[in-house]
């Protein structure tokens, strides 16, 4: 297992820094990028602020908190990401244009190799756009945090990235069972922006749906209300590294089952 | 004592489940609910042995099963019957295992990043496979010597020619210097001089390193200058598997003799030698081609007749090329008497 790791942390930096070094070498095309994407987090921010302005709170949240919550979940979804796109192209560019086989032909795991193929580094500033949120918010609201809120910080967020991945992972895997050119991501990908408000001013229902079908709640919303200090659903926190776990599980095994489909119908 | 084979396959097969796609919207909604299916049995039964350093072709039309047989052999595929042993792994159980000791190029397909340089796929195939620097060095420096790598390694494979890119694949895919090399169809599309390079940066390697290659082509020349052994494959059923040799000396029927004669005034004769039925075709205006049956006509008394009637400057008897023998089999020429 020792070396087995090491090999694969390995794998991984050489995979970024080739990844960092192609991008670059198409400037224009990649500060368009971060530029856009920087403006669409700015725009969303923007909204907010107006928001609080016509509303001073929302089901029993300050702005301040709202802000945190906001802030904080644009980490665990920029790190989510930097890593998704071959999620997204992985029934058009593996599937269908057989570069799965490829994958097959190297002696690491297939998983790994889709995920890391390719990597978003432009959202990394959402990353850092929400650790400035969840500061500017923490120093406003005065939170009165030791070292053990920091390390859940960090440790909530690679949580939340992890549910992000393990759901989008789910999906992608449709794509071993169905030729699917339209991809069903978008619609639960419009759904991570409900995780971004207190999951209270929704409906019942959905509140259902983000904590125990699709868990978004659990990377953003639980983990706030911990960070905050707030008094609702306190325990859910302790279950975030749970439902991580589980539904991490379920995805790779999700994604072992496929790859034995594909490889007795080749697609 | 012999050796036992490096690759075993054992009635070998793969039926594919295909189903006929509905067009529109419409029909892909019907496609969700129903589907007419329909089962190909793409490979049917193939029963062949490959010994450490043969080279071995695999021949076949489209659609005979070739690249579904590679599959098979390289562990992308779970065959449906059958049994497969290479280099004592079944691929398919033991993939990753048993991906470290092969290596393979499909030619219609890069194996390497598209957009990054040559060189820097070569150092990222080189952690995948563990490769330590010293032999990484010490092949890279063969590599370039014969496959002349160095004028386009820092080149992203985007930019390259088909042949370049070819060259590259070829490198990449004998970084870890596998004992077994999967090629499917490796010179497909390239110009004369890039396949020459490609042949014999193959037979380079089987020599030095004694690595065993199994290759698909549509290119005869491949097999006639790599392969002493060919295996014919169509609909799924191995036709043949035997020395080319063989195979040409059994079912050449035909054989050609080529001429000049010395001057248009002997051209000019050429009409003399059209008797018993015999077709004479004009190459250019002094070089003249017979095409014979080597059964019902001797060659030495047609040599006799040709020499007795014109003045010829030079003269090449030829058998009939591979292609002929090998498209006479697909369309369904008894191979009995070779197979036996």
């Amino acid at each position: 297992m020792g070396p087995g790791v090491r090999k694969h942390v390995e794998l991984l930096v050489a995979y970024a820094v080739q990844f960092i070094k192609v991008r670059l070498a198409y400037r224009a095309d990649f500060l368009i990028s971060t530029g856009a994407s920087m403006l669409a987090t700015a725009f969303a921010f923007g909204f907010l602020v107006v928001l609080f302005q016509k509303v001073p709170q929302l089901a029993g949240w300050k702005f301040e908190e709202v802000l945190f919550l906001y802030g904080f979940s644009l980490i665990p979804f920029g790190l989510f990401n930097v890593v998704s796109l071959n999620l997204y192209n992985f029934g058009n560019d593996f599937i269908i244009e057989g570069k799965f086989d490829r994958v097959l032909l190297r002696p690491v795991a297939s998983l790994y190799q889709v995920i890391f193929e390719v990597f978003r580094i432009e959202s990394l500033h959402e990353v850092v756009v929400g650790l400035l949120g969840v500061w500017l918010a923490a120093s406003r609201l005065k939170l009165a945090w030791g070292p053990l809120e920091f390390v859940l910080l960090f440790f909530f967020a690679l949580c939340g990235a992890v549910i992000y991945v393990a759901i989008f992972l789910m999906l992608t895997c449709v794509s071993f069972w169905v030729e699917d050119r339209v991809g069903v991501h978008p619609p639960v990908w419009n759904l991570i922006a409900f995780g971004r408000y207190p999951l209270s001013i929704y409906s019942g229902f959905v509140q259902f749906l983000l904590s125990w079908i699709i868990p978004f709640g659990f990377a953003t919303y639980y983990p706030s209300v911990r960070l905050l200090g707030r008094p609702e659903f306190r325990v859910y926190a302790w279950l975030v590294p749970v439902v991580a776990a589980t539904f991490l599980t379920m995805a790779i095994a999700l994604w072992n089952r496929g790859v034995r489909e594909y490889s007795s119908t080749g697609s | 004592m012999p050796d036992a084979p490096l690759i075993s396959v054992r009635e070998l097969s793969k039926q594919f489940r295909t189903f006929k796609r509905r067009e529109g919207v419409w029909g892909a909604i019907q496609n969700l609910v129903k589907r007419d299916y329909r089962t190909v049995q793409a490979v049917d039964r193939v029963t062949f042995e490959i010994q450490r350093g043969d080279m071995v072709g695999y021949i076949g039309p489209n659609g005979a099963g070739k690249s579904t047989t590679i599959k098979m052999l390289t562990g992308i595929l779970v065959p449906t019957g059958g049994e497969i042993h290479s280099n004592g792994y079944v691929p398919w159980k033991q993939r990753r295992q048993y991906v470290k000791t092969i290596g393979v190029v499909f030619g219609q397909r890069t194996q390497l990043w598209w957009d990054i340089a040559v060189i820097e796929s070569f150092k990222l195939l080189r952690k995948i496979y563990d490769v330590p620097q010293r032999d990484y060095d010490e092949r890279m420096e063969l590599f370039n010597a014969v496959l002349k790598l160095n004028d386009y390694l820092h080149t992203p494979v985007r930019k390259l020619s088909l042949g370049e890119r070819m060259r590259c694949d070829l490198a990449a895919a004998l970084l870890h210097n596998p004992p077994i090399l999967f090629l499917d169809e490796p010179t497909i599309g390239l110009d004369v001089v890039a396949k020459d390079h490609i042949r014999q940066f193959l037979k380079e390697i089987n020599q030095r390193y004694r690595t065993t290659v199994l290759l698909t082509t549509h290119d005869l020349d491949d097999i006639e200058e790599l392969c002493k052994r060919i295996m014919i494959i169509d609909h799924g059923r191995l036709l043949y598997d035997g020395p080319l040799a063989l195979l040409k000396q059994k079912l050449l029927r035909t054989k050609q003799v080529k001429f000049v004669v010395k001057d248009s005034e002997q051209a000019a004769r050429i009409a003399v030698l059209e008797k018993d039925g015999r077709k004479i075709e004009a190459v250019d205006h002094l070089t003249y081609r017979i095409v014979f049956d080597r059964a019902e006509v001797s060659t030495a008394e047609l040599l006799r007749q040709i020499l007795a009637e014109v003045e010829v400057r030079d003269l090449l008897i030829e058998d009939e090329p591979i292609e002929e023998i090998v498209k006479r089999i697909y369309a369904g020429e008894a191979l009995k008497e070779v197979s036996a």
